[in-house]
């Protein structure tokens, strides 16, 4: 039960990148790789400032999501120079880059060593202490960000990011400032991927660089493709289906570093078979 | 200023590295049109079918190499056949190509993990016992010295094909105009076919001599090919011998970076100054149009 438990928070949060990772995917059709800065930058936010300066974590999530938001502007201010597959390649480029700073800045994230000791959440006096009660937590946010979602793609500023993805010629033609609109909706994103990264950061209470790697971005990039691009339901049906299956491998009975691996190689192969027999995923309703 | 020796040096030999990873990945890519990711995971193949064969079952090093090489290039075909031809008879959009290939990228390194373990090794056989040549108050050991060789030796090789032969100008005519080149009777399955060949077994080579400088993981496909493509980008995609003036460039940069600033700090450099090249330059220094 605990088991179910912790992988249930997984996919709760795992949900809520996938979600934010298709409205700028799925929607706009900017093949981002570079999700796991944001989750990362979120998670550093707030595991920081619940740690050395002892903020609550509610608010230690909100500065998370300001912050990553700020980052999230400026890198999709540079990324909205390029298209297609440049974008995709530039958008590597800065997760190799945020990476690094998890790495390397040593004074702010204590680089290889991570940061250990992230409180649990606390309000009233409560605290999330039993993984059940901070999985209700995490599915209240994954609602949250569910809703946000909806009301995105269903209002008149959605249809102008689904505009963009077939044709932002025609659209700018309209009188439209794409610029604008890919911006906003990048930031989005981020913001929702700095939502996961708090939640994720305190529930570990530890976090080091290595979660936050290029490997993952592609990871996420996988879990929206299997679900289908443009659909936020796909999304957390891709959430459950990629959490849930290198879990499987483990019940075969693997050693520990090749389940590790053959994780990695599913992802991989998921990814090419996807491309040759069904680009738009299981319930995706636009194709790359 | 005594320093200045070895930092040209480094930054010659990274940039060799890097020249002949974009000599590949440019090939293919001025063939195909689009980002090729599973090149990177030929390097890693490349590397460790010499640690195989090499270190394990004690084969002498030039055949290891050349083992090592063609297994790249046949493999490189192979994924080919099996996934990319397909997805372009399909008309496949360059992004679900470019998908697709990360995808490969991620399965090939996942597998070599799985069998080698992901601990980093290296190929030469008797470490300290390396001839060093001393120029300047600078030190370049001689597997260094083969990397510099190889990639002048390739990219004159490649330069020579492409301009010289049949195949080569198949290869051009196929760059400029795929269709063109199929109504004009070129086998252009078959020549796609021989380039993959060729650009993977670059990247194999690539691997291998990294192996011999330092050493060989499974994650470093990943890393090599992102210098590649950068330094492909920064000399002009597709262009063979632009992506070689990136390479140095690439090499060049990245080393006097880290003369002012902590080594830890390459990656970052390089993926710097590929953005600010996408940002002022998208076409490269010797890009078309």
């Amino acid at each position: 039960m605990a088991y179910l438990v912790h992988l249930a928070v997984f996919i709760s949060t795992t949900s809520i990148l996938a979600v934010g990772l298709n409205l700028v995917v799925g929607y706009t059709g900017l093949l981002s790789v570079t999700h796991a800065a944001f989750y990362g930058i979120g998670a550093y936010t707030a595991a920081i400032f619940m740690t050395s300066l002892g903020v609550n974590f509610f608010l230690a999530l909100l500065i998370a999501v300001v912050l990553t938001a700020i980052c999230a502007l400026l890198i999709g201010f540079v990324l909205s120079k390029f298209k297609g597959d440049y974008f995709a390649l530039g958008s590597f480029g800065f997760n190799i880059i945020v990476y690094s700073i998890f790495l390397n800045a040593q004074g702010l994230t204590r680089g290889p060593l991570g940061i250990p000791g992230i409180p649990r959440p606390e309000i009233f006096g409560f605290v999330f202490k039993s993984n059940i009660s901070y999985l209700i937590l995490c599915v209240v946010f994954l609602i949250i960000v569910y809703f946000v979602a909806k009301w995105v793609v269903n209002s008149s500023f959605g249809r102008v990011l689904k505009a963009i993805r077939e044709d932002e010629e025609a659209i700018r033609v309209f009188g439209y400032n794409t610029l604008y609109y890919k911006l906003a909706i990048f930031v989005i994103a981020a913001a929702m991927a700095a939502i996961a990264g708090s939640l994720y950061a305190s529930y570990i209470t530890f976090i080091d660089p290595s979660s936050f790697v290029l490997f993952e971005s592609i990871f996420m990039v996988a879990v929206i493709i299997l679900g289908g691009l443009a659909n936020i339901k796909g999304s957390m049906l891709g959430a459950l289906i990629l959490v849930l299956l290198p879990e499987l491998l483990r019940f075969v009975g693997f050693p520990t570093e090749i389940a590790a691996q053959m994780r990695v190689a599913v992802y991989g192969l998921i990814l090419i078979l996807l491309m040759m027999y069904r680009p738009q995923g299981l319930i995706g309703e636009y194709k790359l | 200023m005594e320093i200045l020796p070895q930092l040209i040096l480094n930054s010659v030999i990274a940039g060799s590295i890097y020249a002949l990873l974009a000599l590949g990945f440019n090939l293919i890519f001025g063939t195909v049109k689009f980002f090729d990711l599973g090149y990177g995971a030929l390097t890693t193949v490349g590397g460790y079918v010499v640690f195989w064969f090499g270190k394990k079952l004690g084969l002498p090093t030039i055949p290891s190499v050349i083992i090592g090489v063609l297994v790249a290039g046949v493999l490189g075909f192979i994924i080919y056949k099996l996934v990319y031809q397909k997805l372009r008879e399909r008309r496949a959009s360059s992004m679900i190509l470019l998908v697709a290939s990360l995808g490969v990228l991620t399965l090939v390194q996942a597998i070599i993990a799985m069998i080698f373990s992901s601990q980093f090794q290296t190929l030469s056989r008797s470490a300290g016992t390396r001839h060093l040549f001393h120029i300047g108050t600078g030190v370049i050991t001689d597997v260094q010295v083969i990397i510099f060789a190889s990639s002048i030796i390739i990219m004159v090789g490649l330069g020579l094909l492409l301009k010289f032969t049949t195949l080569g100008k198949a290869i051009r005519a196929i760059g400029d105009d795929e269709e063109v080149s199929k109504v004009v009777g070129i086998n252009t399955t078959k020549i796609i076919g021989y380039v993959f060949f060729i650009g993977s077994a670059i990247a194999g080579l690539a691997g291998i001599l990294v192996g011999f400088d330092t050493g060989i993981e499974p994650v470093m496909g990943l890393n090599l090919l992102l210098k590649g493509v950068i330094a492909a980008i920064i000399g002009g995609v597709g262009n063979v011998y632009g992506g070689v003036a990136g390479a140095f460039l690439l090499g060049f940069v990245e080393n006097f970076g880290i003369w002012k600033i902590a080594a830890e700090w390459k990656d970052a450099i390089a993926f710097g100054v590929l953005i600010l090249f996408l940002l002022f330059k998208p076409n490269g220094l010797f890009g078309r149009k």
